[in-house]
């Protein structure tokens, strides 16, 4: 085999391991070899980078559409326009009941479900089993077995399992357990405390009761910095 | 493909604008909610986000990933908190430039064998940029397909652009020959 099979079987990840030892042993000692290896490295580099740029205009473009669609959707002229005529038609109860305070709206557009940040799911996971399950069902949405396995494991060594059992029992719309479960990660002030306030003040605002949320919002801007900018502007909202 | 749990690794390689913007879409409110907790400005996690899209889409055409065991938004995250703390390391913001960032890889395992590139290129590479850019279409294509893409001889000749393997070898081997002469000549210059 010469030099250059050599390097297109490394750069073609298919050296066998007796070409592997041949192409280590050269790379060594023979400088040409070497020069070739880092010219080819070196261009694969930059062709990544150049491919790259390419990647990111194009994801700086869907991010363009995403939010145009984002404010579209929000703010719908349109139909506003037609709330603003079904109002005026059907008098002033109507016009207050179109008007007032959307609370389910503006539930919608700032819940987010919180993301597995904490469990890596890896292929070779024996140990902790179950926690594997619990976070493999919450990623699959599955927040019935999800809050089965959280169940079983202990939240005095892993603080951050309350959060994650709430988060589940919000997806299931059974706020009243989410509730409790926040208010214990809150209590406990150890981990998605921030997150919690945030999460609290959604569930006060689907149960449309404004002063509770809004207290959450001040707790959450006054304390921390988590979805700090968005709080500020539901609050403005419920003013 | 509708469902963003039913791509492949296979599917990601071949790749289509339209599974890159469902997967984009699919993932970047989760990394938005995630990243929040870094009080950083919402360009910036943008930015992260796509960066953090571009590693992992990049160790998938190099076979770093092989198969997903994971869900793609554990991955984007991973390497967006990677890249996140790397980042503000460089800005000398929080946290403290001592901090070894290999403790973030060994909390994400599923990224422990990612290749994340922060540095900028080096002078030897800005060349090489710089010719490779004014390099004929099909040397581009061929360079790349090979290099980034992963295909092999085989592969390309399979697209229908040569006769045989023996062509693409020597093309290609032509095509590193005219770069590596242009470069010499910048030098000599």
């Amino acid at each position: 085999m010469n030099k250059e099979d050599l390097l297109y079987h490394y750069f073609s990840k298919s050296l066998t391991p007796s070409q592997e030892t041949l192409f280590y042993d050269l790379l060594e000692k023979d400088e040409a070899f070497k020069a070739q290896f880092e010219f080819e490295s070196n261009l694969k580099r930059v062709i990544r980078e150049d491919e790259n740029k390419k990647l990111k205009t194009k994801l700086q473009g869907f991010e363009k559409e995403t939010t145009k669609a984002k404010s579209k959707s929000i703010f719908n002229y349109s139909n506003l326009a037609i709330a603003a005529s079904i109002a005026l038609l059907i008098g002033w109860f109507g016009y207050n009941s179109f008007f007032g305070t959307n609370y389910n709206e503006l539930y919608e557009s700032n819940f987010e479900n919180y993301p597995n940040t904490v469990y890596t799911i890896t292929r070779s996971d024996t140990i902790n089993a179950i926690e594997r399950q619990a976070f493999v069902a919450y990623e699959a949405e599955d927040y019935k077995n999800a809050i089965v396995y959280l169940n079983q494991l202990d939240n005095n060594v892993k603080p951050y399992l309350d959060f994650y059992k709430a988060q589940s029992y919000l997806k299931l719309n059974k706020t009243d357990e989410a509730k409790g479960y926040f208010d214990k990660v809150i209590a406990e002030n150890k981990v998605f405390v921030a997150e919690s306030h945030w999460y609290m003040s959604l569930i006060y605002l689907k149960e449309e009761n404004k002063t509770e949320a809004k207290l959450e919002l001040k707790k959450l801007i006054e304390g921390y910095n988590y979805s700090k900018e968005k709080a500020k502007a539901l609050l403005i909202e419920l003013d | 493909m509708n469902k963003v749990e039913n791509i492949t690794i296979e599917d990601l390689k071949k790749g289509s604008d339209s599974l890159y913007k469902l997967i984009y879409d699919n993932n970047r409110d989760k990394f938005i909610n995630f990243a929040r907790r870094y009080n950083l400005k919402d360009d910036d996690i943008i930015d992260a986000y796509q960066d953090a899209y571009i590693v992992f889409y990049n160790n998938v055409v190099d076979g770093k990933l092989t198969t997903l065991t994971s869900s793609i938004s554990t991955y984007i995250i991973g390497i967006g908190k990677y890249l996140i703390f790397d980042k503000m390391k460089k800005n000398n913001k929080t946290i403290n430039p001592d901090f070894d960032l290999s403790v973030i890889r060994n909390e994400d395992a599923v990224i422990s064998t990612f290749e994340i590139e922060t540095e900028d290129l080096t002078t030897e590479q800005e060349l090489l940029k710089q010719h490779f850019k004014d390099l004929g279409e099909k040397c581009k294509n061929l360079l790349t397909l090979f290099y980034y893409r992963g295909y092999t001889i085989k592969d390309i000749l399979e697209l229908g652009d040569y006769n045989n393997e023996n062509v693409v070898k020597s093309a290609k081997s032509r095509c590193l020959k005219t770069l590596k002469e242009r470069i010499k000549a910048n030098l000599n210059s």
